[in-house]
């Protein structure tokens, strides 16, 4: 292992320890991680849209011919206006686009990709049912699709037999949060686990070379 | 102040270290529990092996570097597994941070082994702002939405892009994603495109992708560390997710015992407030 | 003007991806046309995110000349965001230091101080969660033993030692979570969401096309 290697181990390690000192409590060291961090962040992406997105997409075509594409380049830039309180109505124009576009393809492609083929999925398992236990399966989904659906989505007061299946509801919910929170756990595990293996194999592994 | 008083008063500070004790152990005295394989995992890795060889495959790195731990190792399994079966990988990113370098690092030092070249045997077109444009505009032509790769060649000067136009040559999505990008891919891609596709996970956005398992929108599912634990065994190459493993248990078992713990303290605390004040 | 414009410019841009949904995209009409729009949407939410850094920097900036309390770290954050962005602006043809490839200063930053520090911040995740489950996680009532059970259950189907665990009772027991809650219970709760939730955002996606839905303008 180089020295630059160590060096470089070193310096995430002490970044990672800063940051973890937040733990014990709020101090300078994790301070001046968070906000390095911070800075990191936001500069990461100066460089990557200026390049993707300002050259690639706007600059080079502009270049290339195609000279209307000044209009979103200036719509762009009316994004902008926000930090003038007199101009700021302008970046409702480019915000627009931004909705239309994503209304206009969210319309179709929720429904397509999301509502249809889910209620399918929901009783063609339901029709295609082979064997007690498959059949169990099946109306186990339908009737958890139903009355969560009635118990989140149905404002109407939960009383008689809307009661009954939103309280039906309630327990499909809970178990299935159970597991969310099941996996969850995992999940923020896993992330730990990342860090502890780089600093017992990465930065401990380099004390052979030092001590 | 009984026992049970005291641990329900506990400083978080002692939770804390037992969490990161129970994360350390497992490094001094290995355990090796079998990990077993779950259908959702077997069906993606299945589903993946049964593709033509040669075929073209995009693989997105639609994840931050703050869920790598989890991601990553899907990442290299999923690398593993294609440049073995030859196939062509396009490798893209939707997200801002990191996304397009960790694609870079990943399938490059992977291609070293499978002696395979940039251009010719896997592209890295880098990143787009805004997903649902980008999703949606592949749809009708990569290179309109990037003209160049992540280096800034154009795409007219790689080899491996003059046969891809739009999703109709791809025959498979291997999506790994920690935020709903992979939602996106299920609504626009699959959806719109028929192209089959199957989504890596963080564990907690894994619940959530049952349903589109159970609706056959995604052939197979990698839930979290556990699932990339899996995958790696399929293809047979432990890395890091199947080494976390191990901690991952005790740090479970150790959760476990503080919940329970946690709840036989309220409960003997509430008989004995009902004792007193009756 | 200031309202009418929006809102014509949202009504003509939803259309015109709901008409090209069900028509050939790679017809050279209405591909063309919504190719164009996609670049366009590109390139706003570009300004978009650089929109963001201006404002970071602003904020940071006044906290800086005013010498507000930390100023010290938002001079930090300011240099920062200048050590990341400037080398990877400058032209790869200067220097292989520079732009954003492999081996330059942008990409060493990224993988040494940006990532490991993002994934460090998220990390710390898992303490706040184990000291959560202990101090919250009560079986007050029936629902919140179901949840408790149920969390606990999963904990251990998904480690090899909580498997092993469970298996010391039934071998059937870890297939049966797999089958009856993960695929069962859990996929039909999250159906139920899943329809509710694309069922509203096509309903709100509407409602933004014909101009019903304004809240995105602000106030007028």
């Amino acid at each position: 292992m180089s020295g630059i290697e160590i060096l470089q181990i070193w310096i995430i390690a002490f970044f990672t320890l800063a940051l973890f000192s937040f733990l014990y409590k709020d101090n300078p060291f994790y301070r001046l991680a968070e906000n390095i961090f911070a800075g990191l962040t936001t500069g990461y992406q100066v460089s990557l849209i200026w390049d993707t997105v300002i050259i690639q997409k706007l600059w080079d075509p502009m270049m290339g011919g195609q000279w209307w594409m000044f209009l979103p380049g200036l719509l762009g830039l009316m994004m902008f206006s926000r930090f003038s309180p007199k101009l700021s109505w302008m970046s409702r124009v480019p915000l627009a686009v931004v909705m239309g576009i994503t209304a206009g393809i969210f319309l179709t492609t929720q429904l397509h990709g999301f509502v249809l083929p889910q209620m399918q999925a929901t009783m063609s398992t339901f029709v295609n049912a082979e064997g007690f236990a498959e059949f169990f399966l099946a109306a186990l989904i339908a009737v958890g699709v139903i009355s969560t659906m009635i118990y989140f989505y149905f404002s109407h007061e939960h009383v008689g037999v809307l009661g009954v299946t939103a309280k039906l509801g309630i327990w499909f919910i809970m178990i299935s949060f159970g597991a969310h929170f099941g996996y969850t756990v995992m999940g923020r595990v896993s992330l730990l686990i990342g860090r502890t293996q780089f600093l017992i194999e990465d930065w401990i592994g380099t004390f052979s070379y030092i001590f | 102040m009984t026992i049970w008083e005291r641990f329900d008063n506990m400083d978080r500070r002692w939770v804390y270290l037992m969490v990161g004790l129970a994360v350390i152990i497992p490094f001094l005295v290995p355990m090796k529990f079998d990990i077993s394989i779950t259908p959702e995992v077997q069906s993606f890795y299945d589903a993946v092996d049964n593709l033509p060889d040669s075929c073209t495959v995009m693989l997105v790195f639609d994840y931050y570097p703050s869920t790598a731990a989890e991601c990553e190792p899907m990442a290299i399994a999923a690398a593993h597994h294609l440049f073995r079966k030859d196939c062509k990988i396009i490798t893209l990113s939707n997200i801002p941070y990191g996304g397009p370098s960790m694609a870079e690092t990943v399938t490059r030092a992977i291609a070293k082994e499978y002696d395979k070249e940039y251009g010719e045997d896997f592209v890295n077109l880098g990143f787009k702002y805004g997903p649902i444009a980008v999703l949606k505009g592949m749809g009708i032509s990569i290179e309109s939405i990037f003209p160049t790769d992540n280096s800034g060649t154009p795409l007219a000067e790689l080899p491996m892009m003059d046969s891809v136009t739009n999703y109709e040559q791809v025959s498979f999505i291997y999506e790994i994603a920690d935020n709903a990008t992979a939602d996106l891919w299920i609504s626009i891609v699959n959806a719109g495109y028929g192209v089959p596709m199957g989504v890596g996970c963080t564990a907690v956005m894994a619940p959530k992708f049952y349903a589109f398992l159970g609706a056959n929108q995604i052939v197979g599912l990698l839930g979290g560390m556990k699932g990339a634990a899996e995958y790696e065994i399929l293809v047979g190459k432990l890395g890091t997710a199947y080494r976390g493993m191990d901690i991952q248990s005790m740090v479970h078992f150790v959760i476990i015992a503080l919940v329970i713990i946690g709840n036989i303290g309220f409960f003997v605390t509430k008989r004995r407030n009902r004792k007193k004040s009756a | 003007m200031r309202t009418t414009l929006p809102l014509a410019v949202a009504f003509i841009t939803g259309l015109v991806f709901v008409i090209t949904f069900f028509l050939n995209e790679e017809s050279p009409l209405v591909g063309g046309v919504s190719k164009q729009l996609l670049d366009w949407l590109i390139i706003i939410g570009g300004f978009t995110l650089l929109l963001g850094v201006v404002s970071i920097l602003r904020v940071s900036w006044q906290s800086v000349e005013r010498r507000k309390e930390d100023w010290i770290y938002k001079l930090i954050t300011i240099l920062s965001v200048l050590v990341m962005a400037i080398p990877g602006l400058l032209p790869e043809s200067w220097s292989s230091l520079f732009g954003r490839q492999e081996g330059t200063i942008y990409d060493w930053l990224f993988l040494n101080l940006q990532a490991p520090m993002m994934a460090t911040m998220f990390a710390t995740l898992a303490f706040y969660i184990a000291s959560a489950a202990y101090r919250a996680f009560r079986a007050r009532t029936a629902e919140a033993t179901i949840l408790l059970v149920t969390a606990t259950l999963v904990m251990l189907w998904r480690v090899p030692m909580g498997e092993a665990f469970l298996n010391l009772f039934s071998e059937e027991i870890p297939g049966l979570i797999n089958t009856y809650i993960m695929g069962g219970v859990n996929l039909a709760v999250q159906r139920g969401i899943i329809i509710g939730a694309a069922l509203g955002a096509a309903a709100m996606s509407l409602r933004i096309i014909l101009g019903i839905e304004r809240t995105y303008m602000g106030k007028s």
